[in-house]
């Protein structure tokens, strides 16, 4: 009877997927039943045959391949998406405004001079005084958003939450907690990409923070300014060794970057990590057919240093 | 490189990156996509044994999430959420290869061109001994060709537990059933295959 159980349970065990208690029933039992060991050790060989058939990594090149096309198709959804909701959702396409104050601010400041023009008109059509309301231009325009209005009940008490906008500022030093969440901040999110210079530039000084080299890993993939990407990189390639998805990053700038400089500088990197495998086929790829004449001869001459293995 | 084991602190990360993408944010999606691709093409190139057909399947997903992750609710992993889609479009993708090749004995791809599952899989491996390289190409073709007589979701159980190591448990929610149900299926799943690789013992 117990066998029965053993049988029906010996899989989960190579899986591993046993709670502890029936794990350790399941286990004295092997110990005395030989049959039953026998079944395991056939469960075990079985695992172990299936496994035969590998599951490969997807090659670097395949990622990349992936990733470019993704990145034209969410492109063109992006633009649908941006219409639909401009169309058929005002509510969301309010939202996104409150993380887009430049806009939000050109919209309030056309809608101001809408108004003022309209009442220009009011007054000197009619002669009708209009009330002003008590909200100053400046101060109506650092609204971004009205969040809720609600009114208590049986009273004129009425509660409106909205959120503005306002210029701080901070002071500090690069250990400055502070500080240093606004620099990875401004390197991600900045419009101005001379900001995106300087907090790069200033982040890099503490290329061994984890959040800070996860900003530089994100400048050197998405920035669109080559320049920061080159500093974001430069930073970056005395971890080339040590750190995988750093040297997946590099990897991928060397394949899909848009500019020639990155592109080389890259290659100068990678070149102490020259004999790790995703590396060297991504070398042997650009030396067959890469289009930049230099980028392929120096890939030739990376591979030729390299010993033979098998 | 985060794989299927994502650990607890890239859910947070996961979280926060969520809510930047659900206001719009395409970096921070992208960034999400490149926290789960590498997985997914695995998984979508293991069962589909082909790039093309991968491909396909990484394309409608992430597209696809990208498109609802607004209705994304956080009722469960983010994880397990996009494992969602891309199941579902692997089960698509069997169903059809199924009916596909119900007389024919050979896979082809989208261009009409037979195409061998195992030919990708050789070739890393090449080299010291051609024979026993062989004898494991015969293996795997034998291995395969037992994995597609399954039923779409038998091979997908099979597949998230045997080839990608997910908890049964884990492997239940993404298919959007019971523990039990996805432990049974294992257990059928299992059964066939030895029936149909009896002789390789």
């Amino acid at each position: 009877m117990k066998c029965e159980w053993v049988k029906q349970n010996v899989l989960l065990y190579v899986y591993n997927e046993l709670p502890d208690d029936a794990r350790y029933e399941l286990e004295q039992h092997l110990a005395r039943c030989a049959d039953c060991t026998a079944e395991l050790k056939t469960t075990r060989k079985f695992h172990a045959m299936l496994s035969e058939l590998p599951v490969e990594e997807p090659s670097p090149n395949l990622v990349a391949a992936s990733r470019m096309r993704l990145q034209e198709g969410l492109e063109t959804a992006e633009q649908g998406r941006f219409w639909h909701r401009l169309i058929f959702d005002p509510a969301a396409w309010l939202r996104q405004i409150r993380f887009a104050p430049a806009l939000a601010a050109a919209i309030f400041i056309v809608g101001f001079a809408g108004g003022i023009a309209t009442t220009y008109k009011v007054v000197s059509g009619t002669g009708v005084s209009i009330a002003s309301g008590p909200v100053s231009a400046a101060a109506e325009s650092s609204i971004t958003g009205i969040q809720s209005i609600s009114q208590d009940p049986g009273s004129n008490h009425i509660s409106i939450k909205y959120n503005t906008v306002s210029t701080q500022e901070a002071q500090g030093s690069l250990n400055d907690q502070r500080i240093q969440q606004l620099l990875l901040f401004a390197a991600r999110n900045n419009y101005n990409s001379g900001v995106r210079m300087d907090s790069v530039d200033l982040l890099t000084q503490e290329p061994n923070n984890t959040h800070v080299r996860e900003a530089l890993m994100y400048a050197l993939r998405y920035d669109s300014n080559p320049g920061v990407r080159l500093k974001a990189l430069d930073s970056l390639g005395a971890f080339v060794k040590s750190d995988p998805r750093v040297r997946d990053v590099v990897l991928e700038a060397l394949i899909q970057d848009s500019n020639p400089g990155v592109r080389t500088d890259a290659l100068r990197l990678l070149d102490p990590v020259r004999a790790d495998s995703s590396v060297r086929s991504v070398l042997q790829e650009l030396a067959r057919s890469d289009q930049n004449q230099y980028i392929r001869s120096q890939a030739r001459i990376m591979l030729a240093q390299l010993p033979e293995f098998d | 490189m985060r794989g299927l084991m994502a650990g607890q602190a890239s859910r947070i990360d996961d979280t926060l990156l969520v809510r930047e993408a659900q206001r719009g944010n395409r970096a921070a999606f992208e960034e999400l996509v490149r926290s789960y691709d590498q997985a997914v093409l695995r998984l979508a190139l293991h069962l589909t044994g082909s790039e093309h057909e991968a491909q396909d399947v990484y394309q409608e997903a992430f597209l696809k999430a990208y498109k609802s992750i607004g209705n994304f609710r956080f009722e469960c992993s983010f994880y397990t959420w996009i494992y969602r889609i891309v199941t579902n479009l692997c089960l698509d993708h069997l169903r059809k290869r199924q009916v596909r090749k119900e007389d024919a004995p050979v896979a082809t791809d989208a261009a009409g061109e037979q195409y061998d599952v195992l030919d990708q899989v050789a070739d890393g491996r090449s080299g010291a001994n051609p024979e026993r390289d062989l004898m494991r190409r015969e293996l795997g073709k034998r291995i395969s060709h037992a994995l597609e007589k399954l039923t779409p979701r038998e091979r997908m159980v099979f597949e998230l537990k045997h080839y990608h190591g997910l908890k049964l448990r884990t492997v239940g929610e993404v298919l959007h059933t019971t523990e039990e149900t996805a432990k049974n299926t294992l257990f059928r799943a299992t059964q066939k295959l030895r029936g149909a690789l009896a002789d390789m013992r």
